[in-house]
């Protein structure tokens, strides 16, 4: 968690494409929760990663929120790209899921994630045109990183931790 | 009864999930400015550190630029020493007071409505709040809070800053001020209907305010457009200043004159 919230907040932070689009990558912390954790350590996990970051940029309790929000619905999304019949403890990734309910899963996740936290960012919601562009963008890169860091570091048949 | 217990107990992490979202928002949106740049400011004791890192590291990349800017402001000020050796200006420094802090940016952003730039000078090394902050280039914005170590600037690209400014060589003044979107151009509000000025001339401080000395530089006049509601001008200016690139920034720590204080009262 520390790695990916340095990384976040010492490189990813200054990147602003166009000026609209950040990536909030310190969400593959969450995305990778495995499904034995209690809910509780997920919320306060969750919590306390957005915390961190809000730390270092100066908003306090954006990504906290946002990050709360994501591990709330984290198990949720997991079992929605998961087949009924499978009740094991995972760690949500490609040689666990699958290739394709992996990338539907995360793309939900964070476009979960970055609608909270660039709407509340927003506030007061002006201009929808600017914060959906905002939305849309900054999900889009997220997920094709996190596609990428998916798919070379989980290797299928093999675990590896977080 | 039971049955509903049981039901709350399974959904219990609904509770917490509820009480930490409260507490984000409570964050977000319960604080105030001046808390949320004391949370800043404390933030960055611990931060602090770490962004140094950052700068540090980030200070190599461009060095090409950066010498080829402090060569450039080298040659001017060589210029202006041969010109001012024998004036007044000398007797100041004479007075063995140093009168501007070197700091080092180490957070900064351009992107957002209103905009904030961290320093790596604080109270401890006599930056205080309403200090101007400038670098070779020009005008970058005043110290907002000042922590021990470590302080936030109000930059011009901050709908809260206003800066006292005039056209270079004239003497009515007006404000530097920013509405948000291009961080190249700022305006200069309320200046007088008759002030001469046209496109090309260049704005510097005023001087009228302790924050800066005059005939700092802050940017070339872009375009005029007269008020007739309110008779006055507002001017367009493209900064000197590359927001988006600043690296090291002198703070102006000269104390202003007690006797001058004390006539403009507190603000």
């Amino acid at each position: 968690m520390a790695g990916l919230v340095l990384l976040q907040v010492l490189f990813l932070n200054r990147i602003s494409l166009f000026g609209y689009v950040t990536p909030l990558f310190y969400l593959w912390f969450i995305v990778r929760f495995d499904s034995s954790m209690s809910r509780y350590s997920m919320l306060l996990w969750g919590f306390v990663t957005g915390l961190a970051v809000d730390f270092f940029t100066g908003t306090p309790g954006l990504n906290a929120a946002s990050a709360t929000l994501a591990a709330m619905f984290q198990p949720a999304m997991v079992k929605l790209f998961l087949s009924k019949d499978r009740r094991e403890v995972i760690i949500p990734g490609r040689a666990s899921m699958g290739a394709g309910p992996f990338a539907g899963y995360i793309f939900l996740m964070t476009m979960l994630h970055h609608s909270a936290y660039f709407l509340l960012r927003s506030i007061p919601l002006e201009d929808w045109v600017v914060i959906t562009a905002k939305i849309v963008f900054s999900t889009l890169l997220t997920f094709i990183a996190m596609l990428a860091v998916g798919y070379s570091a989980d290797k299928p048949n093999q675990r590896r931790s977080i | 009864m039971r049955s509903l217990l049981d039901f709350l107990a399974k959904q219990a992490h609904v509770l917490l999930f509820i009480l930490m979202e409260a507490l984000s928002l409570l964050l977000l949106f319960g604080l105030n400015d001046r808390q949320r740049l004391a949370f800043m400011t404390s933030a960055n004791r611990l931060s602090g550190t770490v962004l140094e890192w950052r700068a540090r590291v980030e200070s190599y990349i461009g060095l090409k630029g950066e010498n080829e800017r402090l060569l450039t402001e080298n040659a001017y000020l060589r210029e202006r020493l041969l010109s001012l050796s024998d004036s007044l200006e000398l007797e100041r420094v004479s007075q063995g007071e140093s009168v501007f802090t070197v700091a080092r940016v180490i957070d900064n952003s351009v992107r957002k409505d209103d905009n904030f730039i961290t320093i790596d000078k604080g109270r401890s090394d006599g930056v205080d709040q309403g200090m101007g902050v400038f670098d070779s280039r020009g005008v970058i914005g005043v110290v907002e809070v000042a922590g021990s170590h470590y302080s936030v600037v109000l930059p011009v690209l901050n709908s809260k800053s206003s800066i006292s400014c005039k056209v270079s060589g004239s003497s009515s003044i007006g404000f530097l001020e920013w509405r948000g979107g291009d961080p190249y151009r700022a305006m200069v509000n309320d200046m007088p209907y008759h002030t001469v000025v046209s496109t090309g001339d260049t704005i510097v401080t005023s001087g009228y305010s302790s924050a800066f000395p005059e005939n700092i530089p802050v940017g070339v006049v872009e375009r005029v457009e007269q008020q007739r509601m309110s008779y006055t001008l507002a001017v367009t200016v493209s900064l000197f200043v590359d927001m988006s690139d600043l690296r090291w920034v002198y703070v102006n720590t000269m104390k202003p004159d007690p006797e001058l204080e004390e006539l403009e009262g507190p603000e």
